[in-house]
């Protein structure tokens, strides 16, 4: 290389890494990551249960699960599917004779960066039928879709007609209106009636982006929470957006989706906003700072796949278990001796998972 | 890593459709069931980055060796790593049976072989009569005393 060309390259780096949702030349393409989930159970006390999330099942335009294997002390290790959303876990058994149980499940899969072209909406021959548009307004226990949730949406998207509009109303309305809450355990549990009756819109993505989606239901525009897992540092110049470093034990993650007629399934994560309000160095910025604005409008319409999907499940009851049913399965749950385990306390439960990129 | 030997875990499978099997070899051989109907098809589902399928896979050989001369066939399909990765990796480990590639992970998702390994005894007749996942001992007396059960 000259002396010229590099100080070109120079200055084009230079210039490429102070924008705001750069542009990461090379991460375009399917990247393909493996995620190890570590269980040992502490203090066993009779029968011992986990119930892992597998990758989601599949492959579509932005995710390929390659397949997924365990070893451990376990006497009994199998997939479960959930019948209804077809949700994926592995549920694994130790008897009460099981000294220290343990478990190592490694997951396979490939993904990339996931963008939908809003442009010419309709145009496309995307449509659902009339049972996949009922499943996905339908309301879950936690995400109402009449009463309060409704009569705030309906207000939110005044002036809208097609789905498409309603779901931007909708996104800049959680935008605006929502903030998020660093002291929420976990990701939130999502319920979204209490929060609008508190009048109090803090909360994680479990709870921000399950308020959009049940905004969304109850006006009639399909949509769906998407529960995953961070795998890697966002290629975007976002430090919040990304898992910063290979143990991933607290980087879950969910999304959002909502379907517009010819166009599809439209990826889109306004708790990912608040998020970068809140936490993107410095901190606490102002919502017209450049790097603010820059992820809101990507975050509708575009998802980084430096991240893994789970599913997209709601209600959850878990095989073999006397326990609640889960709102959602985004962590490894567990139970010994007929107890759960708390899912939101990796270090005590325990569990361990860590991720890394597979170069070709 | 601990082999299961329970029978319960030599579960007979469900009824319903097999799925059908339409895969190359490693030198470009295309193999589907319909080749070996009449006799009994162990159809094994691994991969490199597995462990346990590492692990389980010289029990596979002894398998085989032990069943030689009888109506078996074995056939380990490599998931979504293609040949190169596969040929590699099964230079070091001795073995006589044919190992086939799924590619793109289509066949793999057709037979349900979410967790690897995942493996399959056909029947004769073509019928599933043995699914397992996770890893075994397949050179173990009570597994092949299974297996033979199966044979014509």
């Amino acid at each position: 290389m000259d002396r010229r060309a590099f100080l070109a390259s120079t200055v084009a780096s230079a210039a490429v890494a102070s924008l705001p949702w750069r542009t990461a030349s090379g991460q375009s393409g399917w990247r393909t990551f493996e995620v190890t989930t570590r269980i040992d159970i502490q203090r066993p006390s009779g029968v011992s249960r986990a119930w892992i999330p597998l990758p989601l099942a599949g492959a579509n335009e932005w995710h390929r699960d390659q397949g997924d294997a365990w070893s451990g002390n376990a006497a009994q290790a199998e997939v479960r599917r959930d019948p209804k959303y077809g949700v994926e876990m592995l549920y694994v058994e130790w008897p009460a004779s099981q000294g220290a149980p343990s478990i190592e499940v490694t997951s396979r899969f490939s993904t990339r960066d996931r963008a939908v072209d809003l442009s010419r909406p309709g145009a496309g021959a995307a449509r659902l039928s009339d049972a996949e548009v009922k499943f996905f307004t339908a309301p879950t226990e936690l995400i109402p879709t009449d009463g309060i949730v409704r009569e705030t949406a309906e207000d939110a998207v005044k002036g809208s007609r097609t789905d498409l509009q309603k779901a931007r109303a909708l996104y800049e309305w959680v935008v605006d209106n929502s903030f998020r809450d660093p002291t929420v355990r976990g990701c939130g549990w999502g319920d979204i009636k209490s929060m609008l009756e508190a009048k109090n819109l803090g909360g994680k993505c479990g709870d921000l982006n399950a308020l959009f989606v049940g905004l969304a239901r109850s006006v009639g525009v399909p949509a769906r929470d998407v529960y995953g897992i961070r795998v890697a540092p966002s290629a975007h110049g976002y430090k919040s957006l990304g898992a910063g470093s290979p143990v991933i034990s607290k980087a879950q993650h969910c999304r959002a989706e909502f379907f517009a007629a010819g166009i599809g399934w439209v990826p889109v994560d306004p708790a990912d906003v608040r998020k970068v309000v809140l936490e993107e160095p410095p901190g606490k910025l102002a919502m017209d700072d450049p790097k603010v604005l820059a992820a809101r409008k990507r975050l509708f319409g575009s998802w980084e796949m430096n991240w893994l999907a789970y599913n997209t499940g709601h209600d959850l009851a878990l095989p073999h278990s006397r326990g609640p049913k889960l709102p959602y399965l985004m962590y490894p749950n567990g139970e010994t001796g007929g107890e759960r385990l708390d899912q939101l306390e990796p270090d005590a439960f325990k569990y361990t998972i860590t991720a890394r990129e597979l170069k070709a | 890593m601990k082999f299961f030997l329970a029978a319960a875990l030599l579960a007979a499978s469900a009824a319903g459709a097999q799925p059908s099997l339409d895969l190359a070899d490693l030198e470009g051989r295309t193999h589907r069931l319909a080749d070996y109907r009449g006799k009994v098809v162990l159809v094994n589902f691994w991969a490199t980055w597995c462990a346990p399928c590492r692990e389980e896979m010289p029990s596979l050989e002894r398998l085989r060796q032990a069943l030689a001369g009888r109506p078996f066939v074995m056939l380990a399909v490599n998931v979504g790593e293609g040949g190169r990765v596969a040929a590699d990796f099964m230079q070091a480990m001795p073995h006589g049976f044919t190992v086939l590639l799924d590619r793109d992970g289509s066949t793999t998702k057709a037979w349900g072989a979410r967790i690897l390994p995942a493996t399959y005894v056909l029947g004769p007749d073509g019928e599933v009569s043995i699914r397992h996942f996770g890893a075994l001992d397949w050179s173990s007396a009570d597994a092949q005393r299974r297996i033979t059960a199966l044979m014509p």
